[in-house]
């Protein structure tokens, strides 16, 4: 039986002339991907279901790729925005990384103003990491207070890509960026750790929605940016399941591959095993078989 | 004020951050204490390019192979644009002049002081780290003081310190910034000792030795699982760099954290003993150090110190004859005895030496030669 649901939304018109995600058509992505998803017949209706009005809500995006190949400000700012106007207040929300220089070289302008969107890195005077690890399995970190402390919900709106080692990153392994020491955990292909991170109750109770950005996917020698591997695909990717959303992601990434004529990344001995072990923690569905996915294009 | 007030002092003036005993304290809480475009950016020796802006670690066994913009396992070394840098060269997130004996080295200079200093990172991940809030951050998140190496020298003369410690986090990962001093403190007659726990290659750690005097290894058991399951890493590199060093002319001695439950199974350090003696011979000393709850092991007691007396015992029996109980004040397992006479010749309390009855490297009562580094 299907029991978690995946929406893919595309827009072929997403890209401006500069190249750019034009925000108007971003946010027509994020309605339909929405209403889609909860079956609400209005995207807002779709949001007070996960969020609010009094919560204080996390949106992190990945920024190490900076302005070529991350969540640009184009995407996140317009789901800030649209939330931060329809749902929340817009001074609780929270687009954020690890860094302010990673989001100033991606293109953010930094905002921590009152009655405007927020916009910082855990190096914010004041944000920082928690004083004591928290330990969970095999993960004992330092937590970004912006995760542990400063949101009651959160959004990963996370860069897909292909990853060297994890095979995958997106959605989970967007949690990263939110401990202090991702580098301690990239061996054997970040598995147990992208789960056992996102199990953590800090991520695990506040994680609403996974929503991939695959508007350029880096296909192949990801994470780095390398052109000649990278596709506009022109897509959003919607889950509240965010096991099954990466594994949509997995599929499009492999998908890109077959069509370029480069092996699987099992063939490549290198899928993300890190889903199946998100899957047995219970943390969603990694199979596609019991994932519904609904395509549509705005 | 004594010395080393005066340089907590002076370090604090010129906004280096707590220096207490031996420990730095990160700025872990609020934020980040340097930006990353504050860190170093001198490139890093032992790695390969590869294609597609890659490239490969050989400093250590893990061999990180990286693409742009990532870093390795240690957190302190950086891919950029198809170039490896280390990013901490030159600075230094913890610095103290600590007694020799606290490294510990018993057997090398007894009584002296040594500058010590460390870098943030690491490129293992022990649970019972004692030293984390330095070895386990990004040099981003602590704060450090920027300071090259003939400002270490220099500051390590000034304070008269003899010996220069490469101490608290793990020196292989700052390993540039470690050579560069070296070489510099040698020139100008100031020894150089290393802390570690011995996770790195041949080649690095043969062009090493070259420049320093004494290397003290942290050998955390004797067993993969522990090294799987509690430090993240491989046994076997150790066991060849304990090798590599003991074949070499610099001074060795090892450290061995005993942790209730987990690593003091008596079995173990029997096999180990016999290890040592087999494979570097009987005279490197050897330490059985009492752990303190700590990081991510916080819920075992501290070592009994008849684990400590125990084990001690077994690696005696096996014909080991330096063997130390560490971090237990006034316990007569600090003292050095001789092997021949069974004599104190060296009495300790805690770091303090309280009597020398060597006569240059011989025990004063018998005529045994006693292994070391003595002046
Ligand atoms: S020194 Fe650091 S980057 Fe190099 S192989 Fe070891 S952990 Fe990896």
């Amino acid at each position: 039986m299907k029991t978690s649901k995946v929406v893919v939304i595309t827009a072929r018109n997403v890209f401006s002339g500069q190249g750019l995600p034009d925000p108007r058509v971003v946010l027509k992505m994020f309605r339909k991907g929405l209403e889609l998803l909860t079956g609400a017949s209005k995207a807002e209706e779709a949001l007070a279901i996960w969020f609010k009005p009094e919560d204080r809500v996390g949106i992190k995006i990945n920024t190490i790729g900076r302005r070529l190949l991350s969540t640009l400000p184009e995407t996140s700012i317009t789901l800030g925005l649209w939330l931060g106007q329809t749902i929340c207040r817009e001074d609780n929300i929270i687009i954020w990384d690890r860094s302010n220089e990673e989001l100033k070289d991606t293109g953010y302008k930094l905002s921590n103003t009152p009655g405007s969107l927020k916009i910082f890195g855990t190096d914010t005077r004041g944000a920082g990491y928690t004083e004591e690890p928290i330990v969970n399995r095999n993960i004992g970190s330092l937590f970004s207070r912006i995760q542990a402390e400063l949101i009651d919900a959160s959004i990963s709106l996370a860069i897909l890509k292909d990853h060297g080692l994890a095979g995958v990153t997106a959605g989970l392994k967007n949690y990263f960026g939110a401990i202090h020491n991702p580098n301690k955990y990239h061996d054997s292909h970040c598995n147990p750790y992208i789960a056992e991170l996102f199990e953590t109750d800090l991520i695990r109770r506040k994680h609403r929605l996974t929503i991939l950005d695959a508007l350029k996917v880096q296909y192949h020698r990801g994470p780095s940016y390398h052109p000649q591997w990278a596709e506009n695909c022109k897509k959003l990717i919607f889950s509240t399941d965010p096991v099954a959303a990466d594994a949509v992601g997995w599929k499009l990434i492999d998908e890109l591959r077959a069509r370029k004529g480069l092996p699987s990344l099992k063939e490549e001995n290198r899928e993300p095993v890190y889903l199946f072990t998100a899957e047995k923690l219970g943390l969603g569905q990694a199979r596609l078989e019991n994932i519904e996915i609904v395509e549509e294009e705005v | 004020m004594d010395r080393r007030d005066f340089l907590k002092c002076s370090l604090a003036g010129c906004s280096l951050f707590l220096v207490g005993k031996g420990l730095s304290t990160p700025l872990s809480s609020s934020a980040l204490a340097a930006p990353p475009s504050q860190l170093s950016r001198v490139e890093a020796r032992y790695y390969q390019k590869l294609p597609d802006r890659e490239i490969k670690c050989e400093l250590c066994p893990r061999f990180c192979q990286l693409g742009d913009k990532e870093r390795g396992f240690c957190g302190v070394r950086e891919n950029q644009d198809g170039k490896y840098y280390t990013l901490v060269y030159g600075k230094v997130a913890s610095l103290n002049v600590d007694p020799i004996e606290k490294k510990p080295f018993f057997h090398f200079l007894p009584g002296s002081e040594a500058f010590s200093l460390a870098t943030a990172g690491c490129n293992l991940s022990c649970k019972f780290c004692q030293n984390w809030e330095i070895s386990q951050m990004r040099p981003e998140q602590v704060r450090n003081i920027h300071l090259p190496p003939e400002a270490v020298v220099e500051t390590a003369e000034k304070y008269n310190c003899p010996v220069i410690a490469y101490t608290y986090s793990e020196p292989v990962i700052f390993y540039e910034f470690m050579y560069d001093t070296c070489l510099l403190a040698r020139r100008r007659g100031i020894k150089n000792v290393v802390v570690s726990a011995g996770y790195i290659n041949p080649e690095p750690l043969a062009d090493l030795m070259k420049v320093v005097e004494a290397i003290k290894i942290d050998l955390k058991a004797f067993t993969q699982d522990f090294y799987t399951n509690y430090v993240r890493g491989e046994l076997q590199p150790v066991l060849k760099t304990i090798k590599q060093i003991a074949k070499s002319k610099t001074w060795l001695e090892i450290v061995y954290l005993v942790i209730p439950t987990l690593n003091d199974n008596p079995e173990d350090i029997r096999k180990m003993s016999r290890w040592l003696k087999a494979e570097i011979g009987p005279d490197y000393p050897i330490h059985f150090s009492r752990f303190h709850p700590m990081y991510l092991i916080k819920n075992l007691p501290p070592t009994p110190v008849s684990t400590l007396e125990k084990l001690r015992e077994i690696a005696l029996e096996e014909g080991l004859h330096y063997v130390y109980v560490g971090n237990v004040p006034g316990h007569p397992g600090e003292h050095t005895y001789c092997p021949n006479c069974g004599k104190v010749i060296i009495e300790r309390y805690g770091y303090t030496i309280k009597k020398k009855e060597l006569s240059g490297n011989k025990c004063r009562y018998c005529g045994q030669v006693i292994p070391g580094v003595w002046s």
